[in-house]
């Protein structure tokens, strides 16, 4: 239902006109995230504190008109897009950080407060947040929370499910509720657990409390360059096989590598067919003998380059090359399409080569990266929308993709969350009475549909679903 | 009504942005209200918007106008997306859709009177008038801010255009010094210290006649066909010389992008240094010498226009490191101070959170010397270090490495 002048009215008198935007321009803008779709809101509100989350909720509830949460909208598959005039809320200004509590190395964190912001706040402590998607400049810890994000450091330390250990919500119905505790295995039913990962379909978060960790004493990053894909998966495979766990483990293709490069200088040997970043972390001995393992089985699987980085500025510079891949595909094509699944580790290569066979009998230009530790691969299209016709060979490529992925034991989204670009693709890895349940939850939390509607379950199955991933294969 | 100029942003320039977000923590307006409408790729969002149809409103007017053009989101974009050729292409359309009184004087302004040498220095005596009767504390809440941070000013400025000074030594070539509008009237100073060091340096200086304001502030502005003329003048003025040396961080930014607006520009380009460029280089190459350390401490600001644009950082520092001060920094991301040429006129409340923080930051570092590149920048400064009731000077680096080889050369003839 489309917001009423009545409910606009209401949120202007009890947030202060400055809380909220309804120029048709303001609903276009906010009309995306960093996906494909596009959907745009009525209303878009900005609360400053929890008590502005319930009043929303609330009279967005008296009026029927839908709410759907929004961080700084870089989810890729249309999680914070509306599917109707809904009220958008957008959780930016709720940037507070608490008092970083030392001893339990933990702190109370307000959802709009951005990934990279916190670890740099708590740094004096020696601390930081581990999950650390390539977007952490810029993606909230919201946003985290509700697609359950990772990134490259998750391989060895979980995504963003192992690092929070309470959260407050409001309910659809305006409700404020704590979840969870300090404790890193609550009694009773893991509520907490439950949100993670629930795509803003369950409650809006609005303080959460993550875990900190201790910043490695030191670590080595060691860049591998390979002449063929499969020397390169063979490396990753010995890596995990001779029972090393690194901090990160990330593999690029060579057409990504030559995007990446142009844009962050960081040397990447832009002649290889795949590159390899190791990261390991720990004691000073330690971190040596590992990086001299890594430096080992790469030589012994044919390595054309082997690199240890030399101080933090190249380690810096090696990760803003791999952050920026998804940015750096566009020097390409206007348009991307990312793909997000996981397969098990030791058919990297099956998938792999399925991707460039998908590639070329489509005609679409496919750029590989992967956290490759644990098998999640992030293929991406480049295209042109428009031309004629593309888009329809993008979506014929999209599916066989998936299916390859899931017929050789794969599942759909490590990290990027279900939302509308993947709901149509649920069934192929849940059967009806999987669904049947994620509908059940959604519905005990959210009868009325009032919260994030459309998202993540199949059109047309019974009820509705929440996205946590599955959990085969994701961050092991 | 979509877009009606040649100067539009271009389909390629806005399909080139993929919406990765990546650019959004950079982007000072988006640090300080939360909105997407006020970041980089919301606004480009509107821009898309309109190139598909929708009009050129005014609330498209305001977000493109609380736009800062400090490029920073340019810096990070891994997509290489031309943020501040688009932005210019927008604010062109807004002038030629909009109409008003307060267009037709912002027109008056950055495109009429910066080019009017006469205009210039009337206001300039008119200024220094103010300035000694202490008058200035009266003007207007809008310029108070502006006035408030103008250096002592001479009623009757000798202006550099016509001058030359002869190369010292082994002659380089012949470099000529962009007089610019308000550099040459207000900054005296740091012109004779560019002339100087660039003497010093080996090249011979000459500010021909001829040349005008280099346009800047009408291009951000969306004068587009004033820019236009303005950069013809100067490429026609500056045909020949060996270099071109601007010492004022937007200017030089400006000149070496006239490619956007005329034949010929990318050539001009290769010629326009600058000045920290040009005398980080003499200082390396030995042609002026390292001084020794005094002990005193500088923070160095770097103008968006120097480190985002034209991605300058090292040089200022050399050249300050060289006048014998120890360089600190302010803030590890560079943010803009909100000077941002006429912005803080325009969006007083935006450009006053940012110059209040920057002061603060400065503050912060404990400095009593300040070397910003860039005049909107070191007026800036000093209006909002005085409101701290902060002492120290703010100053131009080649300025202070000018006076420091003053002194070293006194202390040696004494000697
Ligand atoms: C360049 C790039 C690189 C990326 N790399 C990674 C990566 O390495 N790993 C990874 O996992 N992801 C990655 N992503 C995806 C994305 O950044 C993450 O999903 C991120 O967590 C989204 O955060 P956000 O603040 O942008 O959320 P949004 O996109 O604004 O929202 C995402 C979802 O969270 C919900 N939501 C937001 N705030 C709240 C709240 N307070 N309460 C309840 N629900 C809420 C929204 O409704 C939506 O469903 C990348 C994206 C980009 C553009
Ligand atoms: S970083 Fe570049 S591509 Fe990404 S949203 Fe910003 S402008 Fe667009
Ligand atoms: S130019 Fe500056 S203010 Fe404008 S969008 Fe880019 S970063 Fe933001």
């Amino acid at each position: 239902m489309q917001p009423s002048p009545e409910l606009e009215l209401e949120l202007r008198h009890r947030l202060g006109d400055e809380q909220v935007a309804s120029d048709p321009l303001d609903l276009y803008v906010f009309g995306k995230d960093a996906g494909l779709v596009r959907g745009e809101p009525g209303l878009v509100v900005f609360p400053r504190n929890t008590d502005e989350v319930a009043t929303i909720m609330r009279l967005a509830g008296r009026h029927g008109v839908p709410v759907v949460p929004r961080g700084s909208g870089t989810g890729l598959a249309g999680g914070a897009v509306t599917t109707g005039p809904h009220v958008l809320l957008v959780t930016t200004r709720m940037n507070r950080i608490g008092l970083v509590d030392v001893e339990n190395r933990c702190v109370w964190v307000q959802p709009g407060v951005i990934n990279l912001d916190l670890s740099i706040h708590t740094t004096p402590f020696g601390l930081h947040y581990a999950p650390d998607p390539s977007s952490q400049s810029v993606c909230t810890i919201g946003g985290n929370v509700a697609n359950n994000s990772g990134g490259p450091h998750c391989l060895a330390e979980g995504t963003t499910v192992n690092h929070v250990l309470a959260m407050e919500i409001v309910t659809p119905d305006g409700d404020i509720l704590q979840v969870g505790g300090p404790a890193p295995d609550p009694i009773g039913l893991d509520v907490r657990g439950l949100m993670v990962g629930s795509e803003g379909t369950l409650g809006i978060v609005t303080d959460v409390l993550v875990n900190l960790l201790p910043n490695p004493p030191a670590s080595r990053t060691i860049l591998l360059a390979f002449s063929e894909v499969e020397h390169a998966a063979a490396t990753v495979s010995g890596i995990i096989a001779n029972g090393l766990i690194p901090a990160a483990l990330e593999m690029m293709d060579q057409p990504m590598t030559i995007a990446v490069e142009r844009f962050a200088n960081a040397g990447f040997p832009t002649e290889a067919a795949a590159v390899l970043i190791a990261e390991v972390t720990g004691h000073p001995s330690a971190v040596d003998a590992e990086a001299e393992l890594v430096r080992r089985l790469g030589a012994s699987h044919r390595a054309t380059l082997i690199r240890v980085a030399s101080d933090e500025a190249e380690r810096k510079r090696i990760w803003l090359g791999r952050k920026s891949a998804f940015g750096a595909i566009a020097q390409m094509n206007p348009d991307y399409y990312l793909h997000d699944t996981v397969v098990p580790r030791t058919r990297l290569v099956e998938a792999i080569e399925q991707t460039y066979a998908i590639s070329e009998r489509h005609g679409i230009p496919m750029l590989n990266v992967f956290h490759a530790g644990d098998g999640n691969l992030h293929p991406l299209m480049s295209f042109d929308a428009s031309i004629p016709g593309v888009m329809e060979r993008v979506d014929a490529a999209g599916k066989d993709l998936i299916e390859a992925c899931v017929a050789i034991g794969g599942s759909l989204s490590g990290e990027h969350g279900i939302g509308m670009e993947k709901r149509d693709y649920m069934h192929l890895v849940f059967d009806e009475m999987d669904l049947d349940a994620q509908a059940r939850i959604r519905e005990a939390f959210d009868p009325g549909r009032r919260l994030n509607p459309g998202k993540i379950v199949p059109q047309g199955s019974r009820c509705f679903d929440f996205g946590r991933p599955p959990p085969v294969g994701a961050w092991v | 009504m979509s877009w009606v100029t040649r100067d539009a942003p271009r389909a390629d320039e806005l399909s080139s942005c993929i919406q990765c977000g990546l650019c959004l923590p950079s982007c000072p307006t988006f640090r300080l209200t939360g909105l997407e409408t006020a970041s980089p790729r919301g606004r480009l969002t509107a821009m898309s918007a309109v190139a598909a149809g929708r009009p050129v409103d005014s609330r498209f007017e305001e977000i493109m106008g609380a736009c800062l053009q400090c490029r920073a989101c340019e810096v990070v974009c891994p997509s290489f997306v031309p943020f501040g050729r688009a932005m210019e292409g927008a604010r062109a359309e807004i002038a030629a859709q909009t109409s008003g009184v307060d267009r037709r004087l912002r027109r008056l302004v950055t495109a009429r009177l910066l080019r009017s040498r006469m205009a210039v220095r009337l206001g300039t005596l008119a200024a220094s008038i103010a300035q000694s009767s202490r008058l200035d504390r009266l003007a207007p809440g809008r310029i108070r801010g502006t006035v408030a941070g103008l250096r002592s000013l001479k009623g009757r400025p000798r202006s550099i255009v016509g001058r030359t000074r002869a190369a010292q030594g082994e002659k380089r070539g012949v470099a000529a010094l962009l007089a610019g509008c308000v550099m040459d009237a207000w900054f005296g100073d740091v012109h004779t210290a560019t002339v100087e060091l660039l003497a010093a340096a080996g090249w011979e200086v000459v500010s021909p006649r001829g040349q005008t304001c280099c346009g800047a502030l009408a291009a951000h502005d969306g004068w587009a066909d004033d820019t236009r003329k303005m950069a013809s003048v100067n490429m026609e003025a500056f045909r020949g010389m060996d270099l071109v040396v601007v010492n004022s961080a937007g200017c030089g930014a400006h000149m070496k992008e006239y490619d956007h607006w005329v034949d010929g520009g990318e050539e001009l380009a290769t010629r326009v240094a600058d000045a920290n460029e040009v005398v980080a280089e003499a200082i390396a190459d030995g042609r002026l010498p390292r001084l020794s350390a005094d002990g005193d401490r500088v923070a160095v600001q770097d103008p968006c226009h120097l480190r985002h644009v034209q991605r300058i950082t090292d040089q200022p520092r050399a050249v300050l490191a060289a006048a014998g001060l120890t360089v600190v920094e302010i803030d590890p991301d560079g943010r803009c101070c909100g000077a941002a040429g006429i912005y803080s006129l325009l969006e007083p409340d935006m450009s006053r959170r940012l110059g209040s923080s920057k002061a603060e930051q400065v503050q912060a570092t404990g400095a009593l010397l300040v070397a910003s590149a860039n005049p909107g920048c070191e007026m800036q400064l000093r209006t909002y270090l005085s409101e701290l009731g902060h002492t120290a000077r703010v100053a131009h680096p080649v300025e202070l490495y000018w006076e420091a080889l003053q002194r070293a050369e006194g202390r040696a003839a004494v000697r």
